[in-house]
């Protein structure tokens, strides 16, 4: 059991976040998890949480396509924030497009987060999935 | 024998008309006329010591009087006036002298101005040589043939013409001979016959063949010669010309060759002087005006080209003609006066004189109008595959993506439904599971729905009343409208019609004026303002809102992709403007979109209407 002190979920498909939230629950131990609809409600709250100085999410499950701003819109303002802490996005999406993968490798490179991208289905997530792996190390 | 008295000068004597001197053996002087003594210009006083041995010593050389004077025949010396700078010539007749008795007493010197004739003669010998030279310089002989004596005289360029010897004597049956069989002897003897009997002269241009078996073309001349009325001789020239024929033919067949290609050639060739003007036109460029030869030369492009046109033209000429760099396959758009468009693949180059001079130049243009036309055609061609290819790529991504997260969601929940022990939770999971079902459907559905719009490739189009289509539209919505208190402008002409598929035509109105209500401001009460503009191959129907709008720079490229919404709105499903646009597309038109937001949208529709 891991120890979670907040946790996005943005996802428009409520079977999803079902799911997400059924496999976080033998694994993951957090009082604090969220649900957004799409890209633009999650940063919205991002920006509401820094500004308040309230605790940073440290997971962000993100799915890609979703209506008003999508997964990509996302993560280009996300990284544009001020913020002290390394996040662990993990990008789930049902897209097979090599052009999404491709944008995965970009954004990997100029995010300072830990950025990792899982096709559906999934079944499992494991608790490294919440940590973040500094490569470098 | 008695001496001759030495007395002063005989009276009868003195005065004879023709210069005359008596001389005694001795060679002494015995008396003479005055005509003789000036012109041997000598004193009276000095008459008795003159001797005649002394005095033409002096004019004559290698000539020794005395022996001339032994003789008993009379013979004659040329020579100069004595003592005088200027050139007379003289002629003395030296004559034996006898007395009475037949005794040689001396001689009678009788001496004539013979300058005139000396001149005569070396004027003759002077034109002969100039004649002879010329001749020879021309090749050009002469020939005459006297009748009577039936003789034929050859000059020696003529001979050197038949190359025969110096020494050959013609007959006129072997003169004519020298011609080649056939046209040539046949005229020649035609001609030669009507010089003699009926005095026609002639020149003609003839082929002979001469003693060595050389064929060559000469030009053969003759012209009569009369005597009282009578031809006497026929007298002619006769030149080789061979040379001059044979540069004749050869320009002759370079400027043949030169007309056939320039006149066969596919291309519109033309020579333009330092005015623009043409001096000269091929075919093709003719048969492109529509004018002959004539028509065109002396012409400006001004005269036959629209005026823009005529300008550009006449720019490039003059560029031509300044840097003498020619312009070369350039593209180029010609309109005719009737406004008939061409397109040309044009090359001018400068066009130089004998002495280096540009003096014009030439133009060479290739008609592409139809590659081109069929250029157009590709590219619109690679245009429409390119984009077809795109919308199927773009769809097999959403189908395939469609369809996975579906399955994506279905695998998972079977995962979890075999896994879980709770009841409560078996009975969540199956909810899901339908639910999950219900959408996969659904979106079978809308997806179906875009591949029959992708795949009507007979869709029927027909002239459709958009005043009587949006009216129909707005009753059935007329409930929705009512709710929302939609204040609709109808701007559109009552007569207007669009090429259209029914059916279509009223899902692209349908969707736009409720995509106008769902996204309405709430703010102000919805206004939507319709409006069709005819052109001259389509008409633009705007549906316009005062709504939310879009945001165009961050959305403008997903308007109208398939399931993008950009709108916190429940309803929204992202589907109405992409099936609409597959609509509108599979119609042949095209739609845009322009927005700001907090302002409102414009939806611009595209009916093509031209039938594809």
């Amino acid at each position: 059991m891991k120890k979670v002190n907040s946790l996005f979920i943005v996802d428009d498909d409520p079977i999803t976040v079902f799911g997400i939230k059924k496999m976080l629950k033998p694994i993951c131990d957090c009082d604090d998890i969220q649900i957004f609809e799409n890209g633009k409600e999650a940063i919205d709250a991002l920006k509401n949480r820094i500004e308040l100085g309230d605790t940073i999410p440290e997971v962000i499950f993100l799915d890609i396509n979703m209506p008003i701003m999508d997964g990509w819109d996302f993560l280009e303002e996300f990284i544009l924030l001020d913020l002290q802490e390394r996040v662990t996005i993990n990008m789930i999406t049902s897209s097979i497009d090599p052009l999404d993968y491709q944008k995965w490798n970009e954004f990997k490179v100029k995010c300072p987060h830990s950025l990792n991208y899982r096709n559906k289905p999934i079944f499992k997530i494991e608790i490294s999935d919440l940590e973040s792996i500094d490569l470098a190390s | 024998m008695k001496a001759v008295e030495r007395i002063a000068q005989h009276y009868l004597l003195k005065q004879l008309p023709r210069a005359t001197a008596f001389v005694g053996k001795d060679g002494m002087l015995v008396d003479a006329s005055d005509s003789w003594l000036h012109i041997f210009n000598i004193s009276p006083k000095a008459f008795f010591t003159t001797n005649i041995f002394d005095l033409f010593r002096e004019v004559v050389e290698n000539i020794d009087i005395q022996d001339f004077l032994k003789n008993s025949e009379a013979s004659t010396i040329r020579h100069h006036e004595i003592g005088h700078t200027n050139k007379q010539w003289y002629e003395s007749t030296f004559a034996p002298w006898f007395d009475e008795k037949e005794n040689l007493v001396g001689t009678i010197i009788q001496t004539d101005d013979i300058t005139a004739l000396v001149e005569k003669e070396l004027e003759l010998e002077r034109v002969n040589a100039i004649l002879q030279a010329q001749s020879e310089v021309l090749k050009v002989g002469n020939w005459e043939y006297d009748i009577e004596s039936e003789k034929l005289f050859w000059s020696e360029e003529t001979k050197k013409i038949h190359h025969v010897p110096i020494s050959y004597t013609p007959e006129v049956s072997e003169a004519i001979g020298f011609y080649k069989q056939g046209y040539y002897q046949n005229k020649i003897s035609m001609l030669f016959h009507q010089v003699m009997t009926k005095g026609t002269p002639f020149s003609q241009k003839l082929i002979i063949v001469t003693a060595t078996g050389e064929e060559r073309w000469v030009q053969a001349a003759g012209k009569p010669i009369l005597k009282d009325g009578k031809i006497i001789k026929v007298f002619g020239t006769f030149q080789d010309i061979h040379e001059k024929v044979m540069a004749e033919t050869k320009t002759k067949e370079n400027e043949q060759l030169l007309y056939t290609l320039i006149n066969n050639i596919p291309l519109n060739i033309y020579v333009k002087n330092l005015d623009s003007k043409k001096i000269l036109v091929n075919k093709a460029e003719c048969e492109h005006m529509g004018k002959s030869s004539k028509e065109l030369i002396g012409k400006s492009d001004f005269d036959l080209y629209d005026t823009e046109i005529a300008k550009i033209s006449r720019d490039e000429d003059l560029e031509v003609i300044r840097t003498l760099k020619p312009i070369l396959g350039k593209e180029t758009i010609s309109i005719k006066k009737n406004g008939e468009t061409t397109n040309f693949l044009t090359s001018k180059i400068p066009l130089f004189n004998y002495d280096g001079n540009v003096n014009g130049l030439i133009g060479i243009s290739m008609d592409i109008t139809a590659l081109k036309k069929k250029e157009d055609q590709l590219r619109n061609l690679i245009n429409i595959t390119s984009v077809q290819n795109k919308k199927l790529i773009n769809f097999a991504h959403i189908v395939s993506h469609n369809l996975r997260s579906h399955s994506a969601n279905f695998s998972m929940l079977l995962e979890f439904l075999i896994n879980e022990k709770d009841e409560t939770e078996k009975e969540n999971i199956v909810k899901m599971l339908s639910q999950a079902s219900d959408r996969l459907l659904e979106t079978l559905d809308n997806l179906n729905e875009v591949v029959d719009i992708n795949t009507n490739m007979d869709l029927e189009k027909k002239p459709l009343n958009l005043h009587e289509s949006l009216t129909k539209v707005l009753q059935s919505l007329a409930a929705l409208l009512d709710k929302n208190q939609v204040k609709i402008v109808n701007h559109v002409d009552k007569e207007l019609c669009v090429s259209a598929n029914s059916s279509y035509l009223n899902s692209i109105i349908i969707n736009l004026i409720t995509n106008a209500i769902k996204y309405r401001s709430p703010k102000r009460n919805p206004i939507i303002t319709l409006n069709a503009q005819k052109h001259e191959r389509q008409v633009v129907f705007s549906v316009s809102d005062n709504g939310l709008g879009i945001d165009m720079e961050r959305y403008g490229g997903k308007i109208f992709g398939l399931y993008k919404t950009f709108h916190d709105n429940k309803d929204a499903k992202g589907l109405g403007l992409y099936i609409i646009r597959n609509q509108i597309e599979a119609m042949g038109g095209s739609i845009t979109a322009n927005s700001e937001v907090d302002k409102g949208t414009i939806f611009n529709v595209y009916f093509n209407e031209e039938s594809q």
